[in-house]
């Protein structure tokens, strides 16, 4: 057969499967191409879950005895100032975080693809370093930036004539510079998902804003932020439940304090499973699912109404 | 442009969420009480485990180390354990211990025939432990005591006592020398106040004493003053806190005063701020641990030399001059495959001469010795027969000698309260508010004692 003739073959369509009322027959082969997922799931994802929930009920140390508390675990850190205190600590880091991430990189990911722009693969890749360097040694490098006595940052206050500030050893600063390592360590991320969001968007879009007569501040705002709302929202859910669960900075950083006043969520928890304190270890986690899955539902339907 | 994620969120409706949470918590508060199954507390490890002879001994143990210097310590003491029990091949592992052995210990997998582990932390284990009451009567005379204190749980003795971790009083001697301190003065912590003024009157920039600004040294050092003036540390023998006894006020009254005239300096253990600080000779009396040593032998580079080591001053006329900072130990899981092989060589690296003399001696990675610890073994303690040398960097002082009386002076009656790591939260945290000058002694009385007593004792 040649070419010519096969060209001038009439395209074969493959006979459909007869569709019963439920549907194809597949046979044993389609449950058990799927059960190896089935079965890890159930066992590394549902079992543990399901014996977490279990552990939360119950006052147990890891010993051979254990106490039915019921709720008890839960009423004991709903009714904790330490538990509040934790939950305040990650909100805080929250605000001085996730909102200047989000603004930020969605102007870094706007200018990063404009076409004029030069050195722009340099700058994707310097902003990208970051988030391919170790955490903890850069923790450890930050505690030596950030000493107040020797660190390098407030000997450069000192010679602008500023004071010098407490960036590990108070209240306040210690969320601050918990804050500062994050933002320098995921902003390159940050920047992925935004980028990828902005080349995403067809350029039909921008030359009927161009027809319309938008410049570039007013097609930025009206028409590049409306269609990365889903990209904004997934990160700012992926960003919440970060935090929520953030244990190595503070860790490294200030080790919770002081006085407890830099223990996120992800430490405090860490605190009673260290102590093989595991029911309330538990019970800690329930809640934190809880109130992540909540606030990630809000932020998904806040960021769905404003289409 | 839509995502994945998206569609998940779709299809999974937030009531559907709902349901199958609450689905999930019906099931489980039904299936709660079968969750654990211990069992009862593990038989003891009896004496009939010692075999006749060496060569009778035959397999594998694995005994987990800290991943630091020790484990390559104890490395150097296999061939000579190997020496006697020709057929036991040792594997020495290093292990973030306080990571791994408590879920190990639980869960019964993955566990090793034993390990290292910080006294403080064994005691809420207790019941994953074999008891070791019997392998050790021999040796209890030749134990210091507040290490068999410390590993005794309800009448078990649950560890093979490894360090004992003396408090010792560190200064610098040309700091003294030019403030006109005579050293051996140095006997009472108001004879320390007395030097730090007088050093700081030579010296504004000085704070010659170090504040510590972690949670946990912080408590340490604190239960060390306790230990020191009353032999107990933060619970008497009754179980009754002792934040608000006569030793404790003097203690903090002491920090106290530290901090109102401004005699100490606030940073962490072994910092790049302390070594500065102590190279500086802003630093220079630290009543601390033995284990300060290494600073000066390895971390000084302008003031290496100046620095002596002395007891640490009384508390009050006559009164201790010593007190227990830290101290580790070696245990067996009940569920070990091999405890008896992990006895026997624990029972020669800790009591045998030929063993101690081994781990304690100079060695490639101590090339004077291991001395920022000393053995818990009263006859290895001999002052006329040290085990490290003495250093160019204390001077050439008798350190050996100073450190084995300050381990033979250590009050007994010490215990560590199960919860004593989580107090570090309450406790260590308002010990921080006092040496930043923000609580006073009381209210880090009242304040401590009403949260552990509410978030540690009655929940424990």
């Amino acid at each position: 057969m040649s070419l010519l003739a096969n060209r001038a073959a009439p395209r074969q369509v493959a006979a459909l499967p007869k569709r019963g009322r439920r549907g194809p027959r597949t046979g044993w082969r389609g449950p058990l191409l799927v059960a190896p997922f089935f079965v890890f799931f159930a066992a590394f994802g549902a079992y543990p879950l399901y014996y977490a929930l279990q552990l939360s009920f119950i006052d147990w140390h890891g010993g051979a005895t254990y106490r039915w508390v019921g709720l008890g675990n839960y009423t004991y850190l709903l009714t904790n100032p330490d538990f509040w205190g934790a939950l305040g600590n990650s909100a805080i880091i929250w605000l001085l975080i996730v909102p200047a991430q989000t603004i930020g990189a969605i102007v870094a990911a706007g200018a990063l693809s404009r076409a004029k722009l030069r050195f722009k693969r340099l700058l994707r890749t310097a902003v990208i370093v970051p988030y391919v360097t170790p955490l903890a040694a850069m923790a450890q490098a930050f505690v030596l930036i950030f000493d107040r006595d020797y660190g390098v940052v407030n000997h450069l206050l000192g010679l602008a004539g500023l004071p010098s500030v407490e960036w590990l050893t108070s209240t306040g600063w210690s969320k601050v510079t918990i804050a500062l390592l994050v933002l320098w360590k995921s902003s390159g991320f940050a920047l992925i998902i935004m980028l990828a969001a902005i080349q995403g968007i067809p350029g039909e879009v921008y030359e009927a804003a161009a027809l319309d007569g938008a410049g570039p501040v007013r097609t930025f705002w009206s028409v590049t932020v409306p269609l990365m709302r889903h990209a904004i929202a997934f990160f700012v859910v992926i960003s919440t439940l970060g935090i929520s669960q953030m244990f190595l900075e503070p860790y490294v950083l200030t080790g919770g304090g002081p006085y407890n006043s830099s223990t996120t969520t992800g430490l405090y928890l860490f605190q009673h499973i260290g102590a093989s304190d595991l029911g309330t270890g538990a019970a800690n986690t329930f809640l934190l699912v809880i109130m992540v899955l909540g606030l990630s539902l809000a932020a998904v339907r806040v960021f769905r109404e404003s289409r | 442009m839509a995502y994945p994620h998206d569609q998940v969120l779709s299809i999974t409706s937030r009531r559907d969420v709902l349901r199958g949470l609450g689905l999930l918590t019906a099931g489980s508060m039904l299936a709660a009480c079968g969750v654990p199954t211990g069992s009862d507390k593990p038989a003891a490890l009896g004496s009939s485990a010692a075999p006749s002879a060496g060569t009778d001994v035959r397999g594998q143990v694995t005994l987990w180390m800290r991943d630091d210097d020790l484990l390559k310590v104890f490395r150097t003491v296999v061939p000579a354990f190997n020496a006697k029990y020709p057929n036991v091949k040792v594997d020495l592992k290093g292990v973030d211990i306080n990571t791994k052995l408590p879920p190990a210990l639980i869960s019964g997998a993955g566990l090793p025939d034993g390990s290292f582990w910080e006294d403080d932390q064994i005691g809420q284990h207790g019941e994953h432990l074999y008891d070791l009451t019997a392998l050790m009567a021999k040796y209890r005379d030749d134990t210091i005591q507040f290490k068999l204190d410390v590993l005794t749980q309800d009448g078990r003795l649950i560890g093979v006592p490894w360090d004992t971790d003396p408090g010792l009083l560190y200064y610098n001697d040309a700091v003294l020398s030019g403030a006109g301190v005579d050293p051996a003065s140095l006997t009472s912590y108001d004879a320390l106040l007395d030097a730090a003024r007088a050093i700081k009157a030579k010296n504004p920039k000085a704070r010659p004493i170090p504040l510590e600004q972690d949670d946990t040294l912080g408590m340490m050092w604190y239960t060390m003053f306790l230990n020191q003036q009353q032999g107990h540390g933060l619970v008497d023998p009754s179980g009754n806190l002792t934040l608000d006894g006569e030793a404790s006020r003097r203690a903090l009254t002491w920090i106290k005063t530290v901090v109102d005239e401004g005699l100490g300096a606030r940073q962490k253990f072994a910092s790049t701020a302390q070594i500065t600080m102590l190279d500086e000779q802003i630093i220079s009396l630290v009543p601390w641990a033995i284990w300060f040593i290494f600073i000066p032998q390895s971390g000084l580079k302008k003031t290496t030399g100046q620095w002596r080591v002395a007891n640490l001053p009384a508390w009050t006329q006559g009164g201790a001059r010593s007190g227990l900072m830290g101290g580790s130990s070696f245990v067996i899981p009940a569920k070990a495959k091999n405890p008896e092989l992990a006895w026997l060589f624990y029972e020669f690296a800790v009591y045998d001469p030929e063993g101690y003399r081994k781990v304690f001696s100079k060695n490639s990675v101590y090339p004077t010795g291991l001395n920022t610890v000393v053995p818990s073994v009263k006859s290895a303690l001999d002052p006329a027969k040290p085990l490290v040398e003495r250093l160019p960097q204390l001077g050439g002082v008798d350190n050996w000698a100073i450190s084995t009386k300050a381990a033979l002076d250590i009050p007994a009656g010490y215990t560590a309260p199960t919860w004593y790591g989580q107090a570090a939260k309450y406790l260590g945290a308002n010990l921080q508010r006092l040496m930043d000058g923000k609580m006073s002694v009381d209210e880090v009385i009242s304040r401590s004692t009403a949260d552990i007593k509410k978030n540690l004792i009655d929940r424990n």
